[in-house]
Parts: structure tokens; C-alpha cells; sequence
């Protein structure tokens, strides 16, 4: 973890309240991993800093999906091209895949598809098939980005584009075809929790990156805890941000 | 020598326990020191201050547990840590390792648990001090419950103080009804020195959906939004006792610290600032030397209850 100075080298639109940012760095930048994020301060009257998880990133360059949806996310949006940033990275455990995971399912719902893009990236020699869900066409976003390592399904809620309906609904149909090894997931609580369904009924394990109200974002505050059951069943709070942010689906109280 | 050439004395003592610089962390901002030591050398710091600990390890309470506020911040973390045992084998070995002053902040139920771990805490070659906790507004049990009433304060104080192998602050709540009475409590029942202000009871509503922003429904108000409350306890407190404070509540930058010091604290501690930025312990301390310098102060005790009214 490092605090590094960032400027934002380009800012464009990519659905309605979703901004794709690309910031350079002067300095390398440390290593990073798929699944890990950022905690960048903002500014403007916000003390506080915001985790973004990181869409793409390079030795000198950062890219990350920013939905808005509060003032901090409003303010970024506002950001013009060359202005500077402090932000800390790279930040929690990331996305870790075994040599016996070999079919990889990435499972995305709207700006959660935003950490999977990078998981081919830093495992390129794996076999990657897509899902992944939005409420209508014109909030489809990142179909090109998966499309570039396998298949991609793209459902939509009201059947505007692609398949019709939940994209957890519509994996439950294929998935006994498609026979992943893991399932890697980000995306809202509802379809959190249909993926541990499935998850659990597949006995195909699943790993999910979690999204919490975030603090200090270096494991000393304790606010973005986590609830998590151990192995021997008790229930214990993790922290969002450097225990996770990804963790073992079957095991998070959703 | 030049004047701009000196370099200025921020030391300062408290109860026979020597800083290098009158910055220390405040509890719960800071975990264990651990996590900072990665973005500086956090022997720089004049103390740590411990997250509170407790006689049996506590998950605290559930999240959300925070929330931004204008210049501010709510917390209901509610005591999250690994008691006293899990702190002696998983925290203490890295404390031993460090160059500054460790102060263990300890929270409990009952003056029974307040008792066993103050004297647990202040038995370890680390400690330095302890910080009674009596002021966490998370907590049903505990916490506050005893800092509130002057009575309750000054009852928990002395029974903690025969337990307790180091001097004892107490840190104070602000949510009180007059601080000066609460701090002449801590003083009468033994305390060696004074902390304030711990947060002040807060809270925040979405509105839209009709619900709390805090999972806990109320929390903590920390951050610059509370520096004048904090300030003028600290004033408040500096008149009505004897025994040194260190103050806190918001403290952003070096004029903070000054600010702090002329009300009359011996100390600061650094909170909310932790949070916003992970090197702002070290900033700080380079930003008061600085500002020494250019205020020719030769050292940083003569400014302590300077205030001219």
C-alpha cells in the first residue's frame, strides 16, 4: 500500500451515472492484482476517502468505473482532466485462482462487472465464459471488454437486449452445460445472494468482491467490517478492506 | 545560529513519561500501530494510543458503521477487539518494537472487567499510560455509562486507579452536562491526567428510505465539524483541575495542535485525520516544526494555557 499522486488523464461517460477515469502516475506504480482496489480522496468538502476497485491498471496508470451515486462520486464526476489526486493502492487480497480452476465463470450485475475485467489480465491462460446482468440496453456496459477472453451472455431485466431476466436466473439454466470450475462475482445484494444459491446447489464455489461503507481502508479503523462464518460455524467481522475485499461466497452474511 | 537554522523543542512530559512531540494517535483511529508503520516511520509519533481493548475479545456492532457528515464523521464501531489476551499475544510483540510511547486504551462492562484489564494492560513493559475509556458512545453496556454522572466517574477512577501500575488518563465524554464537574470527578478519584473529548452523539438519516445511515441508528461525531465543542472543553477542563490534559477533537493541522495547546493541553491526540489521510501523524509533526520555526518558539511547552482572555 502506497499513497500515490494521481492525474486524471481522461474522464468519459459510459451509461447514464457510470464514468470510466484513467489516471496517470509520475511515479511506477506499486504491483497490482486483479480484485484489489483504490481509496482516493476525492475532495471538494469530503473528508473522507472513497474505495473504487480497479478496472484496469498499468505500471504508471489506473482505470476505474465510478458509479454516482452520493456527493463524493458526484464530486468526482465533476473532476476535469489534469487535476491531481491522493490515493492510496494498491489496497486488500484481490482475486486469487488455483492451477485446478481452470473454466473460470465471471458473474457481473451493472458497474460490479468492473472488478472482473481485470481477472484475464492477471490469468491469462485460463478459460473464461461471461454473464453478465443489467436493468435495460442502455445500461449495458463492458460486453466488448469480456468479449475479448470467451463468451459473453448479456441479459437485461426487461428483455430489452440480450436474455430476459436475472442474470443469476439465466445462468441457473445453462450452467449445468457450461460446468465451471469457479464462479467469481461482484454486483448488488440481491444477486449476491441468488449466486450463493447457486453456488451452494452446483457445489461450485464462488467468490465474491464485497462492497461496504469504508473508513481509514488500511485494516486499522474497523468500520467496513464484514460479517464472515469460520469454519467451525462461529461468526466473526472481517475487514472489508485489507481481509477483502474478496471473499468465499458460502461464507459471507449477506 | 540562525533563528530559521534552530531546531525547536517539541518535547513535552506528562506525568513522567517523556514525547518526543506532542502528537500522539487517538484510539480507535490508529488499530495497533501495525497498518500505519507501512506508510511511515511511526517513531516519529510522540505516542500511540491503542483501539480500546476490552477483558474479552468483542465483534462490535454490526455495519453500516460509519458515516460522512458535513466536516465530520459518525463511527458505531462499538469496541471491536481482540480483548485483552488476543492483544497481549497478537499486538504487544510489535509494540514492544517501537521508539514512542504506547498509552492502552481500556474499555469494559463492569468496574470488575475495568479493574482485571487496566492491570493487565498496565503490567506489560510497553504501556506507558493507560486511558481509562469511559466515554464510548457504541456501547449499551459500559462505556458511557460511566462517564456520564460525575458520581459514576469519580467511583470507576478510584477503583480503576489501585488496579492501574501506570498513570492513569481518564478520557472524557463531552456529552455531559458540565465537563469542568466531570473532570474534577476524574481528578478527585485518582487520575494522573485528563483526555477530551471523545465523540459527540450523533446521527444520520436517509431519508428516502427512512432509515439511519448506521446499522446502530446513533454514533459518534468526530472530525473538524466538532473542534470548537472540543476546544472549549478543554478550556473548561484546563480551569478546573490541576493535573495536565491532552486534548483532542478534530484536529487537522499544526494551527489545530497550537490552538489545543494554548486552551491549555499538554498533548494532542490525532483522531479522525488518521482516517482521512494515513500519514497524517507525520505530516502534522513536520507541519508543527515548521510552524515553530517560522513563529520563532523555541519550544513547544511555553505555549501550553498561553490563552490571554
Amino acid at each position: 500500500m502506497k499513497d500515490v499522486k494521481l492525474k486524471l488523464t481522461r474522464k468519459k461517460t459510459l451509461s447514464e451515472g457510470v464514468l470510466e477515469f484513467e489516471f496517470f502516475s509520475d511515479e511506477k506504480l506499486p504491483q497490482m492484482h486483479c480484485g484489489q482496489f483504490l481509496h482516493l480522496r476525492v475532495g471538494g468538502e469530503f473528508l473522507l476517502r472513497r474505495p473504487f476497485c480497479l478496472y484496469k491498471y498499468g505500471e504508471r496508470s489506473v482505470t476505474l468505473i465510478v458509479a454516482v451515486v452520493g456527493g463524493g462520486t458526484k464530486r468526482m464526476s465533476e473532476m476535469k482532466e489534469g487535476e491531481e489526486v491522493m490515493a492510496v493502492l494498491p489496497i486488500g487480497n484481490g482475486f486469487t485462482l488455483e492451477d485446478e480452476h481452470k473454466k473460470i465463470l465471471l458473474l457481473g450485475g451493472g458497474v460490479g462487472c468492473a472488478p472482473l475485467v481485470s481477472v484475464p489480465l492477471t490469468y491469462p491462460n485460463k478459460e473464461y465464459v461471461s454473464y453478465i446482468g443489467f436493468s435495460t440496453a442502455n445500461a449495458v456496459m463492458f460486453e466488448d471488454e469480456f468479449s475479448k477472453f470467451g463468451s459473453v451472455t448479456v441479459c437485461t431485466d426487461d428483455g430489452s437486449t440480450g436474455r430476459k431476466g436475472y442474470v443469476t436466473d439465466v445462468l441457473r439454466e445453462d450452467i449445468e452445460k457450461i460446468k465451471p470450475d469457479v464462479i467469481l462475482t461482484c454486483g448488488n445484494t440481491p444477486m449476491l445472494k441468488a449466486a450463493a444459491r447457486l453456488s451452494a446447489e452446483t457445489k461450485i464455489p464462488a467468490y465474491m468482491s464485497g462492497e461496504t461503507r469504508m473508513g481509514c481502508g488500511v485494516g486499522a479503523c474497523l468500520v467496513c467490517a464484514c460479517a464472515v462464518k469460520e469454519k467451525n460455524g462461529t461468526i466473526v467481522h472481517k475487514r472489508a478492506c485489507v481481509d477483502g475485499p474478496v471473499f468465499k461466497l458460502e461464507d459471507v452474511l449477506l | 545560529m540562525t533563528d530559521m537554522e534552530r531546531t525547536p523543542d517539541t518535547s513535552v512530559e506528562i506525568c513522567g513519561v517523556k514525547f518526543k512531540n506532542p502528537i500522539i494517535t487517538a484510539s480507535g483511529t490508529f488499530g495497533f500501530g501495525k497498518e500505519y508503520a507501512e506508510f511511515y516511520d511511526i517513531n516519529r509519533l510522540g505516542g500511540i494510543c491503542t483501539k480500546g481493548i476490552t477483558k474479552e475479545r468483542r465483534e462490535g456492532n454490526p455495519s453500516p458503521r460509519i458515516a460522512e457528515t458535513p466536516m465530520g464523521m459518525l463511527n458505531s464501531v462499538g469496541l471491536q477487539n481482540p480483548g485483552i489476551d488476543g492483544f497481549i499475544k497478537e499486538d504487544v510483540p510489535f509494540l514492544n518494537s517501537l521508539d514512542t510511547v504506547v498509552i492502552a486504551n481500556v474499555a469494559g462492562k463492569t468496574e470488575e472487567d475495568y479493574c482485571y484489564t487496566v492491570l493487565k494492560a498496565s503490567s506489560l513493559d510497553c504501556v506507558k499510560m493507560v486511558e481509562l475509556n469511559i466515554s464510548c458512545p457504541n456501547v449499551k453496556a459500559g462505556g458511557m455509562a460511566f462517564g456520564v454522572l460525575p458520581e459514576s466517574v469519580e467511583k470507576i477512577t478510584s477503583a480503576v486507579k489501585k488496579h492501574c501500575r501506570k498513570p492513569l488518563i481518564v478520557k472524557l465524554s463531552p456529552n455531559v452536562a458540565n465537563i469542568a464537574d466531570n473532570a474534577r470527578a476524574a481528578e478527585n478519584g485518582g487520575a494522573d491526567c485528563l483526555s477530551l473529548i471523545n465523540t459527540v452523539g450523533g446521527m444520520a438519516i436517509d431519508w428516502k428510505k427512512r432509515k439511519p445511515i448506521l446499522a446502530n441508528v446513533c454514533g459518534g461525531l468526530s472530525g473538524p465539524a466538532i473542534k470548537p465543542i472540543a476546544l472549549k472543553m478543554v478550556y473548561e477542563a484546563c480551569k478546573a483541575v490541576k493535573i495536565p490534559i491532552i486534548g483532542m477533537g478534530g484536529i487537522m493541522s499544526s494551527d489545530d495542535v497550537m490552538e489545543f495547546l494554548v486552551a491549555g493541553a499538554s498533548a494532542v491526540q490525532i483522531g479522525s485525520a488518521n482516517i482521512f489521510d494515513p500519514v497524517a501523524g507525520l505530516n502534522l509533526i513536520n507541519e508543527l516544526t515548521n510552524l515553530m520555526k517560522k513563529c520563532n518558539i523555541n519550544n513547544v511547552r511555553e505555549i501550553t494555557g498561553s490563552l490571554v482572555i
